[in-house]
C-alpha cells in the first residue's frame, strides 16, 4: 500500500504537510484531488510551487483522481493523497481507490460547523460521509501532525 | 537607502522575532513589518493580513517567508504571481534578513540573487567549514 498518508485537509499543502508528514513517511509525490482546485490554472500552479524539489504534485478532479490514485497504491513509491472535503475521500472510495485510513488533518470552523477536536471542525453532512466512508471499511482518525497519537472519529462524535 | 519595503511572512512568533532580532544587529529598522499566522487562523484570514501588510501604494515589497509550502509561502506566492510588483522568498533567516533590511536600491534581480546567496552562504556545518576553509 503506497497511499502511505490520504488526509483531508482544507488547506492542501502547508507547513505541518511539507515539514512534517512529507519527511516522516519519505513521501515522493503528492497527488491532490479536488474539482475546484483541478479547473482553476492559478490555484494549481501555486500548489506545485508549495511542494519542495523533487516532489512532484499532481491535481485531479475526482474521477481521473480514483483512476490515478489506484494506478498509484499497486507501485511502491510512497505518495501522499490530500483532499479538501469528506465528500472527495467518499467519492475515492466508492470508486475503489484502497484507502486503509483517512486522517482528518485539517477542517476549518465556520457557521453550521461543530469543533470536535482542536483544528477539526464538520458539518452534520461531512460527519454522514465520515460515517459512510467508514461503512466501506476505511478507518477515520484524526492526526493533525506527525506527533499526534492518532484519535478515532468515531470517538469523538460518539452520540451525534 | 531602501526603495521598497519589507514584510516577514511565517508561523507563529518567528516573524515577530525574525524583526526584533535583525533590529538588534542592524538598529531599528524602518519599512518592516511581521505578520503571522497562529493555529487557529485560517489562510483567507491571513491573506487579509498579508495584503493589508504588502499595502496599496503601489511600492515595491519584499516577503520573506520562513518555510517553503507553508501557508505565509503559498499565499504570498499567489499574491506576487498576479502582482509583478511583489517579489516572495522564502527559506528566510536571520543572515538574509539582515542583507535585505541593509540593502540599498531596488528591488532588482541582483538584490534577489545576493539575498538568496546570504540565506544559502551561513549554512555550514563547523568541521565541514574548517576543512574547506584549510583547502
Amino acid at each position: 500500500m503506497s497511499l502511505r498518508l490520504v488526509r483531508i485537509d482544507d488547506r492542501l499543502i502547508h507547513g505541518q504537510v511539507v515539514a512534517g508528514w512529507l519527511r516522516a513517511i519519505g513521501g515522493r509525490r503528492i497527488v491532490i484531488v479536488d474539482d475546484a482546485t483541478a479547473r482553476d490554472e492559478f490555484l494549481r500552479e501555486v500548489l506545485t510551487l508549495a511542494a519542495p524539489q523533487g516532489v512532484p504534485v499532481e491535481v485531479y478532479d475526482v474521477a481521473a483522481g480514483a483512476a490515478r490514485c489506484i494506478e498509484l497504491a499497486a507501485k511502491p513509491e510512497p505518495v501522499i493523497v490530500l483532499a479538501r472535503s469528506p465528500r472527495t475521500i467518499l467519492g475515492l472510495r466508492q470508486a475503489g481507490v484502497p484507502i486503509e485510513v483517512v486522517d482528518l488533518g485539517g477542517m476549518g470552523a465556520g457557521p453550521g460547523r461543530k469543533r470536535i477536536h482542536k483544528t477539526i471542525s464538520v458539518s452534520p453532512g461531512e460527519i454522514r460521509e465520515l460515517r459512510e466512508i467508514e461503512r466501506l471499511g476505511t478507518r477515520v482518525e484524526i492526526q493533525i501532525v506527525v506527533d499526534d497519537r492518532p484519535i478515532s472519529f468515531a470517538s469523538v462524535v460518539s452520540g451525534e | 537607502m531602501r526603495a521598497f519595503r519589507i514584510v516577514i511572512a511565517g508561523h507563529g512568533a518567528l516573524p515577530a522575532a525574525l524583526l526584533d532580532t535583525a533590529e538588534m544587529i542592524c538598529g531599528p529598522l524602518a519599512d518592516i513589518t511581521a505578520a503571522s499566522i497562529g493555529p487557529d487562523d485560517s489562510p483567507d484570514g491571513y491573506a487579509d493580513a498579508l495584503r493589508s501588510a504588502i499595502g496599496q501604494d503601489g511600492r515595491r515589497v519584499l516577503v520573506l517567508c520562513d518555510l517553503l509550502g507553508g501557508t505565509p509561502f503559498n499565499v504570498a506566492s499567489a499574491i506576487s504571481r498576479r502582482s509583478p510588483r511583489i517579489v516572495c522568498i522564502s527559506g528566510a533567516n536571520l543572515a538574509m534578513t539582515v542583507e535585505a533590511a541593509l540593502a540599498n536600491g531596488d528591488l532588482d534581480d541582483d538584490l534577489v540573487e545576493r539575498l538568496l546567496e546570504a540565506g544559502r552562504t551561513g549554512i555550514v556545518e563547523t568541521e565541514r567549514h574548517r576543512a574547506r576553509r584549510a583547502s
